[in-house]
C-alpha cells in the first residue's frame, strides 16, 4: 500500500482501553479509593491510572496511530512497534497498581515493582514518542492540526518523566533531596501534563480534522485555531516548565499553575469558538451519533471550566478539585472517547472487511454498520450518570456516587455490547455482509489484506 | 477510435465506476465528483483521475485499486491507469445535485 495504512493493532489497544474503563467503572461501584478514600490515597491512584493510563492513554495511542498519519497524508513510521509498545503499557500499568497496592499494605511489599512499573512504562511510552514522533518528523512543515500532537506528546513526556520520578520515591528507590522534593510539590504539574497537555490537547488536535472530515465542514488554520494553539501551547508550557522552575526554586507551584490556567481558558475559548464554527458550516445537515456526542463531550469541557471557576471564586476549589478532575476524565475525555471510538470502529472495520473488494462486488457503507437508535440512549444515559455522579461528589454523598458509577457502568456495558455487533457485523444486511472475498474480523486485531 | 466511440466507451467505464462507493458518505464516486476524468486511448488503455473527499483518508488505496478493478471489468478494457490528485482539492459542490439530495446537504 503506497497510501495511510490501516493501524494493525489500533483495534487491541481499544480492547484493553474498553477493559480497563470496565475495571475502574467497577471499582468505583464497589466503593474503592475517591470518594471513599481520600483523594491522595493509594487505592485512589489505582484507580486514577487505570483511568488515565488503561482507559485514557491506551484509547488516544490506539487511536494516534491510525489518525496521526490521516493528519499528515504520510504512513506511520513503524507498524510492527504498536504491539510491544501495548505489551510494554500493560505490563507497567500491572507492575504500578501492584506497587500502590503494596503501599496501602493489600499486597506483600515488594520494591522490584516500583522499578518494573517505571521501566516498563518508560518503554511503552518512550515507544510511542518514538513511533509517532519519527512519523510527524519526517512530516514537516507539519498541518495545525499536528501541531497540537506534537505539543501532546512532549506532555506526554513530562508526564512520564515526573510519574517515574514519583514512582521512584515511593518505592523508597530514589533518595536524592530534590526528587523528593519534585515528588511532594510536583503533582499539580503531572495532573495538567497528563489530562492537559497528553490527553486534551491530543483530543483537540484530531478532533478538528475528524469533525471536519466526518460533517464536511471546512477545515481551519485560521486565526482562532492559531489562536487556540499558541495560547494552549503557552499555557502547558508556564504550567509544566513554570512549574517545575518553582519546584526547583522552591516558589509558588499553585500560583505558576493558576497563570498557566488564564491562559488555558483563553485557548480552549478559541477551540470552542472554532468548533461552533465547524458544526455551524458543516455541509452534511443531519449529523451523526458521534459528532453530536462529541459536541456533549466539548459542551461537558465548557461546563466543567465553568463549576471550576465557581470553585475557585467561592474559595472552596482545592476542596473540590476531586470534582474538576472526575469531570474532565469522564464528562470531557471519555464522553469524547466513546464517541469518536463508536465511529472509528465502524471505519477500521469497514476498510478491514470491505475495503479490499471495493470495485468487485457491492459493499455496505460504514453507517451500515452501526444502529444509532439502539447506541444513543447508552451515550444518553452515560452523559446523565456522569454528571449525577459529579453532584454526588460535590454533595460529599458516597452512595448516590456509586449508585451513578453503576448506572455510568451500564451505559459503558451497553455501548461495548454495540461495539461489538458493528465488530461482527452484525447489523449489515445478510446480503451484504460477506461477499466473496471477505473475511469476518478479529475482535482483537485488523487482518490487514492486500489491495 | 472516433470520438462518438471514445465517449460511449468513457460512459460505460464511468458506469462500472459507479460500482465504488466513498466508504464515509456511503455515495458512488462518480457522482460524489470524486473522478475527475476518465481518458480513454486506443488499445483499450484506461486513464482515469480521481480525489478522495479528505487527503490522507485511510480508504485511499482501496478506493484506487476498487477504481481499477471497476474499470477493468469493462468489456474491451486492455489497461487502466489510477492516478490520484487533489488539484483541484474535492470540495461537497462537486456532488451531483442527486448525491446532494441523498446525503442531506444544503
Amino acid at each position: 500500500m503506497t497510501g495511510v495504512a490501516l493501524s494493525r493493532w489500533t483495534m487491541s489497544y481499544f480492547v484493553a482501553a474498553l477493559i480497563s474503563l470496565i475495571v475502574a467503572e467497577c471499582l468505583m461501584v464497589a466503593g474503592f479509593g475517591y470518594p471513599a478514600a481520600p483523594i491522595e490515597a493509594p487505592e485512589t491512584l489505582v484507580l486514577v491510572h487505570i483511568v488515565t493510563i488503561g482507559w485514557l492513554s491506551l484509547l488516544m495511542c490506539g487511536a494516534l496511530f491510525q489518525f496521526v498519519p490521516v493528519l499528515i497524508a504520510r504512513p506511520l513510521y513503524n507498524n510492527t512497534l504498536p504491539l510491544p509498545t501495548l505489551g510494554c503499557l500493560l505490563a507497567g500499568l500491572f507492575a504500578l497498581l501492584l506497587s500502590f497496592l503494596q503501599i496501602a499494605g493489600i499486597v506483600p511489599s515488594h520494591p522490584a515493582c516500583f522499578v518494573a512499573a517505571a521501566a516498563l512504562l518508560a518503554a511503552g511510552f518512550g515507544l510511542t514518542l518514538f513511533n509517532l514522533g519519527r512519523t510527524l518528523w519526517a512530516a514537516r512543515p507539519l498541518p495545525l492540526p499536528a501541531r497540537f500532537v506534537v505539543v501532546a506528546l512532549l506532555s506526554l513526556g513530562a508526564t512520564v518523566v515526573l510519574g517515574i520520578i514519583f514512582t521512584l520515591v515511593l518505592g523508597g528507590i530514589a533518595t536524592v533531596p530534590h526528587l523528593l522534593n519534585v515528588t511532594a510539590l510536583g503533582l499539580p504539574i503531572h495532573v495538567i501534563a497528563g489530562l492537559g497537555g497528553w490527553l486534551t490537547f491530543s483530543a483537540i488536535g484530531v478532533s478538528y480534522r475528524l469533525l471536519a472530515m466526518f460533517m464536511l465542514a471546512p477545515e481551519l488554520e485560521g486565526p482562532t485555531t492559531r489562536a487556540a494553539f499558541y495560547c494552549g501551547t503557552g499555557a502547558l508550557g508556564v504550567a509544566i516548565l513554570g512549574g517545575f522552575a518553582a519546584v526547583c526554586a522552591s516558589g509558588n507551584v499553585i500560583m505558576i499553575v493558576s497563570a498557566g490556567g488564564i491562559l488555558g481558558l483563553a485557548g480552549i475559548a478559541c477551540y470552542g469558538r472554532d468548533v461552533l464554527h465547524l458544526y455551524r458550516a458543516r455541509k452534511r445537515r443531519v449529523i451523526e451519533l458521534n459528532s453530536r456526542m462529541a459536541g456533549v463531550a466539548l459542551g461537558n469541557l465548557v461546563a466543567t471550566l465553568v463549576v471550576s471557576i465557581g470553585l475557585l471564586i467561592a474559595g472552596v476549589f482545592g476542596k473540590h478539585v476531586g470534582v474538576v478532575v472526575f469531570l474532565i476524565a469522564f464528562g470531557w475525555l471519555t464522553n469524547l472517547g466513546l464517541a469518536k471510538l463508536y465511529k472509528i470502529v465502524a471505519f477500521l472495520t469497514w476498510l478491514e472487511c470491505y475495503g479490499p473488494v471495493l470495485g468487485k462486488t457491492p459493499t455496505p457503507r460504514v453507517q451500515d454498520l452501526v444502529v444509532e437508535n439502539r447506541a444513543n440512549k447508552w451515550f444518553v444515559l452515560f452523559t446523565v450518570a456522569v454528571w449525577c455522579a459529579a453532584a454526588s461528589l460535590m454533595l460529599g454523598a458516597p452512595l448516590p456516587f456509586r449508585l451513578s458509577a453503576g448506572v455510568m457502568l451500564l451505559a459503558t456495558v451497553g455501548i461495548i455490547k454495540q461495539l461489538l455487533r458493528t465488530r461482527r457485523l452484525a447489523n449489515v444486511q445478510p446480503t451484504l455482509r460477506l461477499p466473496k472475498g471477505v473475511r469476518p474480523p478479529h475482535l482483537l486485531y485488523c487482518w490487514v489484506q492486500p489491495t | 477510435m472516433t470520438d462518438e466511440e471514445a465517449t460511449e466507451f468513457s460512459g460505460r467505464i464511468r458506469e462500472a465506476l459507479r460500482m465504488v462507493i466513498d466508504p464515509e458518505l456511503g455515495y458512488n464516486i462518480v457522482d460524489l465528483g470524486l473522478v475527475y476524468d476518465v481518458a480513454v486511448e486506443d488499445g483499450g488503455v484506461v486513464r482515469i483521475a480521481m480525489t478522495t473527499t479528505t487527503r490522507g483518508c485511510p480508504a485511499t488505496d482501496y478506493l484506487k485499486s476498487g477504481s481499477r478493478d471497476a474499470a477493468w471489468s469493462v468489456p474491451a478494457v486492455e489497461f487502466v491507469d489510477v492516478a490520484l490528485t487533489y488539484d483541484p482539492p474535492w470540495t461537497p459542490d462537486m456532488m451531483t445535485p442527486d448525491a446532494k439530495q441523498h446525503l442531506g446537504i444544503g
